[in-house]
């Protein structure tokens, strides 16, 4: 009996012992991780203000995937071999989780030293907590580095006439559409809706049951047609109050005959549509001729590159105007994405420089002839090493008179994720035009 | 010596309980207090809103969406794991199959073993409308009038993704019940023979009698399940078209993650706790009295 009590209790000591060393354990690493970050921290400080050494820069993206995340290996490399004092912890992860992520880690001191960004709402989000630094006097004192950036992407990340993020890569939606098969039907390029719909019209009668594709699975994309649609469509100041939270109603009829137009299109796409995603649309209904529009970004440009069969023309159009429409017919949706800087980080000019260097001919000519992306450097590319595709999507992107941000950075996640559900129903004939404006309304009320 | 006993038997427990309150109890905890707030992700303060974010729940169309959604999952998914796989347990463990039903058991596990993502994608492809197998083999087989968007239509898609579930857990409870079964006494078999009755009688007056118990897990496990499910809705759908698919947990997640909502995000939490804790609480409970009886 004796024997087994102090078994018992034995064992329970044993167990409880090892759950403390298990808890002790990890708080010692942690405190022994802190207290070597701290003074790696401490130390490098101290050197970088002594002789200018052992600069640490935490770098955060979101490009984990090849080629994108080998080329921002390959260019860290080069900085560092350069600016040997310098070490740049890169750290990345994809989309969603990127946004997730940092939305976390913005407003704490965990802030990485420069990290990615939207532009438009997502922008505004980071820099609501304060913690992201005005770079307006980075571009004042150079403007040789400055006045080689696209405008219209530095508008982006403009906020009450200051700048937060240096652009990186740009960004627009076209129609693309297949050159071969517009001439064998002698269609001309439409600019307004109706004659859009007659290029619909005829192609179809030539026998495409398909004239325009999307994948309707992916709700961004309908949103990135919305948000062009309603640029069009509605007059710029009505738009700007609705998609701001706290005045937004959407009660312009505008609205529902935006919807109506969006029926009428989705009838063009036929019924799989809505249940592929937008990579397929693109591979398996525009890349092999199957559907001669698409709705496409100039970011796609070397993937649908891939998948095309020789001989492929392609061209690209605007969206079509309105004739109703009270927008400006002549701005092009797309955006910016670009790098910020944080207010915490230790070493300012140190990441200004790294920055500006990153956002520089090197940078830009390794995005868009490695991964395809449109810089938003101007001169980073030309004939020799850009296809001609990509020169002419730069050229489409400085005329625009204006960048019109995507809808999902142009206003609350409330408000779009109800439009992309409701303009998803109307495409399967589950919802009217009229039923989803009044959700979007309810939506937009619940914010003020 | 009581107490004593008592103190040791308590020190056996600390361990775990101490486990427990860190990573159940204390957010568990926290989030009630978070569903009384309105925040973001980036949000570095957080504003009373009092009970609004429950107010809300009661008003929101989504979340009754979500209810039946969740209601449907959970009713298809009793008669097909715990009613289909009690019986396919009760063949699988029947003379007949003796020495087949080792290979019929690993065939039925093997779904349960792949993980969840990976059934997904290999479920988009068989719903896919223009070369997916489902459409492909219905036409092959002259049922042309039945093809279907699976994923892309309002009617088929919720079916679509819970037949997903289906086949994936369908093979998990069986194996469950397997094991249930083999624990009946062979005699009470051996004795209904003897008195004249059939397979299906002793399937109904022997088996589903002494595997009751099991049945009661299954069906916490399933009906829990149904309640929290979240990968099958995102993978497949998203939650479309429109809000067709949305359940509970997509629906918290897209509120918390998507529309930075982390408010009424866990107010959605808390809703889903309340059902699985009423649900389960019920069917613990009906076990308890079961013992008592006997």
């Amino acid at each position: 009996m004796k024997l087994r009590k102090v078994a018992a209790l034995v064992m329970a000591a044993i167990m409880s012992m090892s759950l403390m060393a298990c808890g002790s354990d990890t708080a010692e690493t942690k405190a022994s991780e802190a207290g070597n970050e701290g003074t790696q921290t401490e130390a490098s400080a101290a050197d970088a203000a002594g002789d200018g050494e052992q600069v640490v820069i935490n770098f955060f993206h979101r490009w984990p995937n090849d080629p994108k995340n080998s080329m921002f290996q390959s260019l860290i490399e080069q900085y560092m071999e350069e600016n040997p004092n310098v070490t740049i912890n890169m750290d990345c992860i994809l989309n969603d989780q990127y946004k997730e992520k940092i939305r976390m880690i913005v407003g704490t001191d965990e802030v990485p030293d420069v990290f990615s960004s939207w532009s438009g709402t997502f922008a505004q989000e980071m820099i609501a907590t304060g913690n992201v630094a005005v770079l307006n006097d980075m571009y004042e004192s150079d403007t040789e580095w400055s006045g080689a950036i696209a405008q219209a992407s530095v508008d982006g990340f403009t906020f009450d006439g200051e700048i937060y993020a240096a652009p990186w890569s740009q960004d627009g939606k076209v129609f693309f559409y297949n050159k071969t098969i517009f001439e064998e039907n002698n269609l001309e390029v439409p600019t307004t809706w109706t004659e859009f719909i007659n290029v619909l019209d005829a192609l179809q009668a030539a026998g495409y049951e398909t004239p325009i594709v999307e994948g309707l699975a992916d709700n961004w994309a309908i949103l990135h047609y919305l948000g062009t649609m309603n640029q069009r469509m509605i007059d710029p100041d009505v738009l700007a109050a609705d998609y701001e939270a706290s005045t937004g109603e959407f009660t312009d009829p505008a609205y529902v005959t935006v919807l109506e137009k969006w029926q009428q299109l989705t009838s063009y796409m036929g019924e799989t549509c809505v249940a592929i995603d937008h990579e397929t649309a693109r591979n398996t209904y525009f890349a092999t001729g199957e559907a001669p529009i698409m709705y496409l970004q100039f970011a796609e440009i070397t993937l649908l590159e891939q998948s095309l069969p020789d001989g492929f023309e392609y061209g690209f159009f605007n969206f079509p105007a309105f004739e109703e429409g009270k927008g400006d017919p002549n701005a092009l949706t797309g955006a910016p994405e670009g790098f910020m800087i944080s207010t915490k980080t230790k070493y300012p000019e140190e990441c200004r420089k790294f920055l500006k260097w990153l956002v520089s001919k090197t940078g830009g000519e390794a995005l868009t002839t490695q991964c395809g992306d449109i810089s938003s450097v101007a001169g980073a590319v030309d004939e020799t090493n850009a296809l001609p595709a990509q020169l002419e999507a730069m050229e489409i992107i400085s005329n625009a008179s204006k960048l019109t941000p995507w809808f999902d950075n142009a206003c609350n996640a409330t408000v779009y994720t109800v439009y992309g559900q409701g303009a998803q129903a109307i495409a399967t004939g589950d919802e009217t035009p009229e039923s989803v404006m009044q959700q979007v309304q309810e939506a937009a009320a619940s914010l003020h | 010596m009581n107490k004593k006993r008592r103190i040791q038997a308590f020190l056996f427990v600390v361990p775990a309980l101490v486990v427990l309150a860190v990573f159940v109890y204390v957010p568990l905890l926290s989030n009630i207090f978070n569903s009384l707030h309105s925040f973001g992700l980036s949000s570095t303060t957080k504003e009373w809103m009092g009970l609004a974010n429950y107010k809300q729940l009661f008003t929101d169309k989504t979340i009754l969406i979500c209810l039946k959604n969740n209601i449907l999952y959970a009713i298809i998914s009793i008669i097909f794991q715990v009613g289909g796989g009690l019986v396919l347990a009760a063949v699988l463990e029947d003379v007949a199959f003796r020495k087949s039903a080792p290979i019929f058991r690993t065939i039925y596990f093997i779904p349960t073993i792949l993980s969840m993502t990976v059934v997904c994608l290999l479920f988009e492809f068989i719903y896919n409308p223009q070369m997916g197998l489902l459409n492909s083999f219905l036409s092959t087989v002259g049922l042309d009038s039945l093809t279907k968007v699976w994923l892309g239509s309002k009617k088929t898609a919720m079916y679509a993704i819970i037949a997903v579930s289906q086949w994936q857990s369908f093979g998990y409870v069986t194996m469950l019940f397997i094991v249930a079964i083999q624990k009946i006494p062979h005699e009470l078999y051996e004795a209904a023979e003897v008195d004249g009755a059939g397979k299906i009688q002793r399937f109904f007056s022997i088996t589903v009698p002494q595997v009751r118990q099991m049945m009661f897990v299954t069906m916490v496990l399933t009906v829990v399940g149904a309640f929290t499910v979240f990968n099958e809705p995102y993978i497949l759908t998203g939650g479309g078209p429109g809000t067709a698919t949305e359940v509970l947990a997509l629906y918290m997640y897209q509120t918390g993650f998507v529309k930075n909502n982390m408010g009424y995000a866990s107010a959605i939490a808390m809703l889903i706790f309340v059902i699985t804790a009423i649900l389960s609480s019920v069917q613990f409970m009906t076990i308890g009295t079961e013992k008592e009886d006997r």
